[in-house]
């Protein structure tokens, strides 16, 4: 390792480790490198801003920001609540199936596993703990095990990211997504299953069958979403950042002029909001692009695959390696950094592996998502402390079943690929 | 007065910023249209959306991005006592400082540099004319300058007031109530 690079690494760890705002430390970090490596510092600001301007692939970033938070803000995430009630309520465990399957209709939309969580899990926490049915830390564990699904089942701004580091079509990592965030959705209604009948949890009053047309109709547009979103990126019609802004533009449709549940004063409130993520996220991305510099200048991915050819090492075993390193790195690292920095480094071993990297992908996001709701340092785990007040305690220690069997979805996924890639394969994905 | 300004100023930066954002989504939305309503793309809409993102994301950072929404390792931070806390901030903003200084000017001179070349399909409104690169990525030195003021300020904040206590909450997180500390008395 040069002098240079290693000068890097510490600036980096070290600035991050302190609690400097990660964007800022890259930069900083990047920084070291071109002075010692006598470059023009130029280089650092030169990358960021060409890489943000020229990459119209993160435009979509933004714009699911914005259709997500729009569809919190307006009474969409209530509507779709109400049809999975209706749907799903009356067995055992009931509103932890709903939970989970309003997870499964809602990331058709969002893209994100924050949004879900923050929005539908909010409402559904509180109906769960009313009347005390529900341990609340119970109710926020498996709000945050379902959310994690959110970014696997399409559209995703964690995969729009690796699309962006690994040059993998997105429309293929969309379509891999879909089997992989059912299986985890299959597996957390299992265990909710299980437990709800062991702990005796109450049953829900069943709705009755016949009220079923009138909530499906009622959450119909917004059901409606998925749909639109997957013919136009899978049918060809429209590029995958078309179709965040599409998404967005019927969420705004449908929770202003549909639904009248958006005042002026509350759009205004849902610009100013996604504009600060947009830009905090941005300026990660930004940190990436020149770090990603560096990490090509030092030749570091073709070292890490020469090393791993060298002592032929075999495709599982390195996925395997590389998913307890990211799995590692998930419970203190947040999910855009790991995709953004860490994973960079092993797409051209993986390669070189004859790893497909659509699958490498999928199992990569699956992976930092599962790291959002890991001990000590989840995402997850802290957005529904904040918006319910339930102490990170009591939902940390409902977790872990629900950690388990995720992990467990992830080892099959790992063992065989044919899960992911299949759905992609079908539809027109050489690989 | 200072109240006062420093509320305007986070008013004003707040409505550009939604503003420029909405402009954006508006411009993706014509963009749809024009490709496949008119069957015949305007070319400048793409370019306009990616100019739009760049200043969303420099102007956003400098202006109306709080210190609790940056995306932040921040499990050492939050495990030190106050004292350790003033000193790792202290650091943090010193080193941001002290980064963006140095490297303002070289950065100046590629984005003055960046005047010989002009946008390919955007045109300034009023003239017809396209847009030299330098007017654009001008934003990032906007960028620059204000972070330095704005990390100079903490810095000053910070050692006059100590770490301030909301940096590192959630946003929109309330606290949890407080458990019990020791010595108190459980009834």
């Amino acid at each position: 390792m040069s002098f240079e690079l290693a000068s890097t690494l510490v600036t980096l760890f070290v600035l991050a480790g302190i609690g400097t705002p990660v964007g800022y430390s890259i930069i900083l970090a990047s920084l070291v490198y071109l002075g010692f490596a006598g470059l023009d510092l130029a280089l650092a600001g030169e990358k960021i801003i060409q890489g943000l301007y020229r990459s119209f692939i993160l435009l979509a970033v933004p714009l699911f920001i914005i259709a997500a938070n729009i569809m919190n803000a307006g009474t969409i995430s209530d509507r779709l609540l109400q049809f999975c009630v209706a749907a799903v309520g009356r067995f055992r465990g009931g509103l932890g199936h709903v939970n989970v399957v309003a997870s499964l209709i809602f990331s058709g939309m969002s893209g994100s596993a924050v949004a879900d969580a923050a929005g539908i899990g909010k409402i559904i926490i509180e109906m769960m703990t009313k009347g005390g049915r529900y341990a609340p830390g119970y109710a926020a564990a498996i709000t945050a095990a379902s959310a994690t699904i959110g970014p696997i089942i399409p559209p995703s701004i964690p995969m729009v990211l690796y699309a962006l580091v690994s040059n993998t079509s997105i429309g293929a990592l969309f379509l891999a997504g879909i089997v992989p965030g059912l299986i985890m959705g299959v597996v957390l209604m299992a265990m909710n299953y299980y437990i709800s009948s062991r702990r005796g949890f109450a049953l829900e009053e069943p709705v009755p069958i016949r009220q079923l047309p009138k909530h499906t109709a009622n959450a119909f547009p917004a059901l409606l979403m998925p749909v639109i979103l997957l013919y136009g990126i899978y049918g060809g019609v429209t590029t995958p950042t078309e179709a965040a802004a599409v998404a967005a533009f019927y969420a705004l449709v449908l929770a202003a002029v549909f639904y009248r549940a958006l005042s002026v004063k509350a759009l205004y409130g849902i610009l100013v909001e996604s504009a600060r993520s947009s830009a905090a996220v941005g300026l990660v991305i930004g940190g990436a692009l020149i770090l990603n510099f560096v990490v090509v200048s030092e030749n570091i991915p073709a070292m890490v695959a020469d090393s791993l050819v060298g002592i032929d090492m075999s495709p599982l075993v390195f996925l395997i390696l590389v998913n307890l390193l990211v799995l590692g790195l998930g419970c203190v690292l947040d999910a855009t950094t790991i995709i953004l920095v860490i994973v960079p480094l092993f797409i051209p071993a993986s390669r070189e592996l004859g790893i497909d990297l659509v699958h490498f992908g999928v199992l990569v996001v699956v992976n930092s998502m599962i790291g959002l709701i890991t001990p000590p340092y989840g995402i997850l785990l802290f957005v529904i402390n904040a918006v319910t007040g339930i102490p990170l305690k009591e939902i940390i220690g409902e977790i872990w079943a629900f950690l388990a069997v995720l992990i467990g979805a992830l080892l099959l996924l790992i063992l065989f690929p044919d899960i992911v890639l299949f759905l992609p394969r079908l539809l027109g994905y050489q690989g | 007065m200072l109240d006062k300004i420093r509320k305007w100023f986070t008013h004003g930066t707040e409505f550009i910023a939604a503003a420029m954002i909405a402009a954006m989504f508006l411009t993706f939305l014509i963009q749809i249209f024009s490709r496949y309503v008119m069957m015949a793309p305007f070319g400048w809409t793409l370019e306009l959306s990616l100019i739009l993102w760049v200043w969303i994301v420099f102007f956003g950072c400098a202006f109306i991005v709080r210190e609790q929404d940056h995306i932040t390792f921040d499990i050492f931070y939050l495990a030190g006592g106050r004292r350790a806390r003033q000193v790792l901030a202290l650091a943090a903003a010193a080193a941001i400082v002290i980064g963006m200084a140095i490297s303002f000017l070289p950065t100046w001179d590629y984005i003055d540099w960046m005047r010989m070349r002009r946008t390919s399909t955007v045109e300034n409104p009023f003239t017809g004319n396209k847009i030299p690169l330098r007017t654009i990525f001008s934003i990032y030195a906007i960028f620059m300058v204000a972070i330095i003021v704005r990390y100079i300020w903490r810095f000053v904040d910070v050692l006059r007031n100590g770490p301030p206590d909301s940096d590192h909450d959630i946003p929109g997180h309330d606290p949890e109530p407080p458990h019990l500390r020791h010595g108190e008395d459980v009834v």
